[in-house]
């Protein structure tokens, strides 16, 4: 991610709006700019760090947009491997051994009989390597002194400057306090990510479907505008971008003596995100049970309609996801289906402790006989159950959809 | 209460109450109902153990541990320090400790943990300071220290942070220390950093400063020390302890010039530089501001930009200036029986400093125990000299130098004063030596002599306080072979 100081320069405030200066990922001057930083951070491979900084120093010049050559470098230097290179004597050791000679010049003197050249030898020879390999370990191990073994990302100069606005945006949330969203699609995704980078939600369904969710903190309901999350946040955001219908406003505090200001996106920014999406079906047996309702109960003729993942159940601190509902195409009613396919006792207990603090009449779980979950444990949760040796029989399904949607 | 499902836990820096729905069973005050959980912010841990015990809730918070810490220091505490500790224990672990700088409030850190025998957090204010924390804790425990920094995250059972890194510390770890200690306390009501201190359950803390928070500095916004530590429990003013520290001292100046090669470049810069300041007026317009001034404008204005880059280039030509490693050289050989403390202008100067005289070097990228082992090393002789660029800057201790040689002016007049005060710690009675090396006719030189003026005003006006005297040496650069 960019540093603040790359990134404030670029960001403006409109009234109560917070607005960031992008790039335009068509502009000929921009597509130049990234081709010629690609390809010199490309000739850059087996090269020092700092070598990179002084060719990245040349390359700026007088340039007035160094804010942008510099965002740019960062964006590829975070994609990339900088590493020590391998040294034959430890650099500390060395450092121990010179440094206990010194300080030494280069001609001798009646205090200083031994040259630096003389503790040089001294210490090639105690280490039993040439004065060369010392003169290499004394600082090799200094990030500056670091090589660029890989590059990491293929980048071209659209992919690189998208990747650059996305990382503006970014860091423009350092500074929010909170972030609030609405969503309305690939829910999973959205709290998958959310949990990943330790935020805390509190969510309620919006009257024309999909959730409204704010995001923060433990700490935040007791402090005024915390900041603390704001990298969080930073590093959540392209997790929104997997979702095709949203609007997300941030909070933004960017100094006390500032009044708070609105970031706002929606599913219209044209950035990219560079996050992994779940695929459309966690298992082959997700995808065997769709793709057998759409054979046989799918098209016209059905009075249910197979959708997935498109309800959340709130439960407390988490939420509920259940693989699909079946919607009644004449009266509305639904159900919900969660298919219990894998033995891992960890996952099972979650499993089950999600179901039961569910509480719905109107969930169908469908559980693989092998997984051996004994019923008991089933025993007090409501609605149906469904116990299966290789595939659900469909029919039976509908029959318990119908039995309990509301 | 008889619910055996019913427990508090620790979860980014607050507590969380499990088993206990609404209705069920009510929380004592601090709790909120929030996002379906009772929730309290985790520095009322204390106040709330009373309330867990009596309602049998399981209490999963404290990950403390009790080291069994022996101490290798055979310094006894002074009066003052016992009372302070005494104090401290009297009032349950907690409040501030208020002493003069130079009272040896690490020394009663050191005797509070020893004493509260448990893991312990240390905030400290600077990375530098960090690192002495850590070489202190190293000696009087001989134990394993934890640093949690950017720059290394190491947890052990005491552990030192600074305030900048001790939230993310303190909302993952938390729970693992029941000592708490913040020193430069009065940097506490910052929002942020206050922050830290209200997400720590730790039930033992402490507070040390010379001068603890105004009641206006605590308001708006701004936390109060009282409610984060607890009360002030002992304080010492500065007038009984003041007078010790000072030992006599002079200082020198050396100008030595730029190579003709140097000199080119530097009127060539100094001319654009000094051309685009001059026309757009910035420092009648801006004051010292005109710095940012400057930058703000290069986004946008090719002069501005010019100019930028030129003013940069002429700071790194003074910095590194051929001159300055030839006088160095000099002076490390006329002194070569004395331990000598170099300050650099930046890292780069360091490290050039380190390489070509094989002189260790400090700087913000040096591991805590490196830098110990450093520090050891030159306090005890067997490293001479010593290098170092701004990292140093407070109150770190290096009394052992008694020669100290500073390799440029571009610091400011406190800075200094605080680098003077570091050499001049009495050790010994003897006499100690700064020297100034400056380039001739520069800004550099200037804002020494300006110094030095400065200097000479407030020692006539503080004479009488003072024990210390100072002599004005000017001498010019014998070794600057350029200058024959």
């Amino acid at each position: 991610m960019l540093s603040s100081d790359l990134v404030r320069p670029r960001v403006k405030r409109r009234g109560g709006l917070v607005v960031v200066d992008m790039l335009d990922v068509s502009d000929r001057h921009w597509l130049r700019t990234a081709q010629e930083m690609i390809r010199l951070f490309g000739a850059q491979l087996g090269k020092a760090y700092s070598d990179w900084e002084t060719a990245l120093d040349e390359y700026e010049g007088e340039r007035m947009d160094y804010i942008v050559v510099r965002g740019l470098a960062k964006v590829m230097e975070d994609a990339a491997t900088f590493e020590p290179i391998p040294y034959p004597v430890l650099p500390a050791d060395a450092r121990e051994r010179l440094f206990a000679l010194g300080p030494a010049f280069g001609a001798p003197d009646l205090f200083n009989p031994r040259t630096r050249a003389d503790a040089v030898k001294a210490v090639a020879r105690e280490l039993r390597t040439s004065m060369k390999a010392v003169e290499g370990a004394l600082y090799a191990d200094r990030v500056t002194a670091y090589t660029l073994r890989e590059v990491g990302q293929l980048w071209t100069p659209e992919t690189l400057l998208a990747r650059y606005n996305l990382e503006l945006a970014r860091g423009v949330l350092y500074d929010a306090s909170e972030m609030r969203v609405e969503l309305h699609d690939h829910y999973k995704d959205f709290w998958r990510y959310m949990k990943l980078f330790k935020l805390m939600f509190e969510a309620a369904p919006l009257a024309e479907g999909g959730y409204s969710v704010r995001l923060d903190g433990p700490i935040s309901p007791f402090v005024n505008a915390t900041r603390r999350y704001g990298r969080q946040f930073a590093a959540f955001l392209p997790a929104l971008f997997l979702c095709e219908r949203w609007r997300m406003a941030a909070q933004i505090v960017a100094s006390r003596n500032d009044a708070p200001a609105v970031y706002a996106l929606d599913n219209s920014a044209a950035l990219q995100t560079h996050f992994k999406g779940s695929g459309p079906f966690d298992s082959l047996l997700e995808k065997t049970f769709a793709d057998e309702f759409e054979e046989k109960f799918g098209g016209a003729r059905s009075e249910w309609t197979l959708t997935r993942e498109d309800e959340v159940v709130l439960i407390g601190d988490t939420v509920f996801i259940p693989d699909f509902a079946l919607t009644n195409k004449a009266d509305g009613r639904r159900a919900l289906v969660e298919l219990v396919g894998f033995w891992h006792p960890d996952y099972l207990r979650r499993k089950v402790a999600k179901v039961r603090a569910a509480n719905m009449r109107n969930l169908v779980l469908l559980v693989r006989e092998s997984v051996n979950l004994a019923p008991e444990k089933l025993a007090d949760v409501p609605g149906e159950v469904i116990y299966f040796p290789n595939k659900p029989v469909l029919r039976d399904v509908i029959r318990a959809v119908e039995a309990c949607a509301l | 209460m008889n619910d055996e499902s019913s427990y508090v836990f620790f979860q980014g820096g607050t507590l969380v109450l499990k088993g206990c729905p609404p209705g069920l069973l009510m929380p004592p005050a601090p709790f909120r109902w929030v996002k379906e959980q009772w929730r309290c912010e985790a520095y009322h841990y204390p106040r709330i153990v009373p309330w867990l015990r009596e309602n049998h809730v399981r209490d999963t918070v404290p990950r403390w541990v009790h080291p069994k810490l022996t101490l290798h220091d055979d310094r006894a505490p002074h009066d003052y320090q016992r009372e302070a500790l005494r104090a401290w224990t009297a009032a349950h672990y907690r409040g501030s400790i208020v002493l003069p700088t130079g009272a040896g409030k690490t020394f009663v850190a050191i005797q509070a943990i020893l004493d509260a025998d448990c893991s312990t957090l240390i905030v400290a204010p600077t990375i530098d300071l960090l690192h002495q924390w850590y070489a202190r804790l190293v000696n009087a425990f001989q134990t394993e220290i934890g640093v949690y920094y950017g720059g290394e995250k190491i947890i052990a059972p005491i552990t030192v942070t600074t305030y900048h890194s001790a939230g993310g510390i303190v909302e993952t770890h938390g729970a693992a220390f029941k000592l708490i200690i913040f020193d430069e306390v009065h940097h506490l009501p910052a929002p942020n950093w206050g922050e830290t201190a209200l997400m720590s359950p730790s039930p033992y803390r402490l507070g040390l400063t010379a001068t603890y928070p105004e009641e206006h500095e605590q308001q708006d916004g701004r936390w109060r020390v009282d409610d984060l530590i607890g009360p002030i429990v002992y304080t010492r003013r500065i007038d009984d302890l003041v007078g010790q520290q000072l030992a006599e001292y002079r200082t020198e100046r050396l100008r030595v010039d730029l190579t003709p090669r140097e000199q080119k470049r530097y009127d060539a810069d100094y001319a654009i530089y000094s051309a685009f300041f001059r026309s757009r007026n910035l420092a009648r317009i801006h004051g010292s501001n005109w710095h940012l001034e400057l930058m703000r404008l290069s986004a946008f204005d090719a002069g501005a930009r010019r100019a930028f880059l030129a003013h940069k280039r002429l700071s790194d030509l003074l910095a590194s200036a051929e001159g300055k490693f030839r006088a160095l050289e000099g002076l490390l050989r006329e002194h070569s029986t004395e331990q000598t403390l170099i300050f650099a202008t930046n890292k780069a100067v360091a490290y050039r400093v380190s390489r070509q005289f094989l002189i260790p070097t400090i700087t913000a990228e040096t591991k805590a125990a490196e830098r110990k082992l450093t520090l050891d090393r030159f306090r005890e002789g067997q490293y001479r000299a010593l290098v170092t660029c701004e990292v140093l800057n407070e109150g770190v201790d290096v009394p052992e130098a008694k020669v100290a040689i500073v390799l440029g002016g571009t610091s400011g007049a406190r800075e200094y004063i605080q680098r003077l005060g570091r050499v001049l710690r009495k050790v010994e009675n003897r006499r100690a030596l700064l020297v100034e090396v400056v380039v001739r006719g520069t800004p550099e030189a200037n804002k020494s002599v300006a110094r030095a003026r400065q200097q000479r005003k407030r020692e006539q006006t503080e004479q009488s306080k003072q024990t210390g005297q100072t002599e004005q040496t000017e001498q010019d650069a014998q070794g600057s072979s350029d200058a024959q």
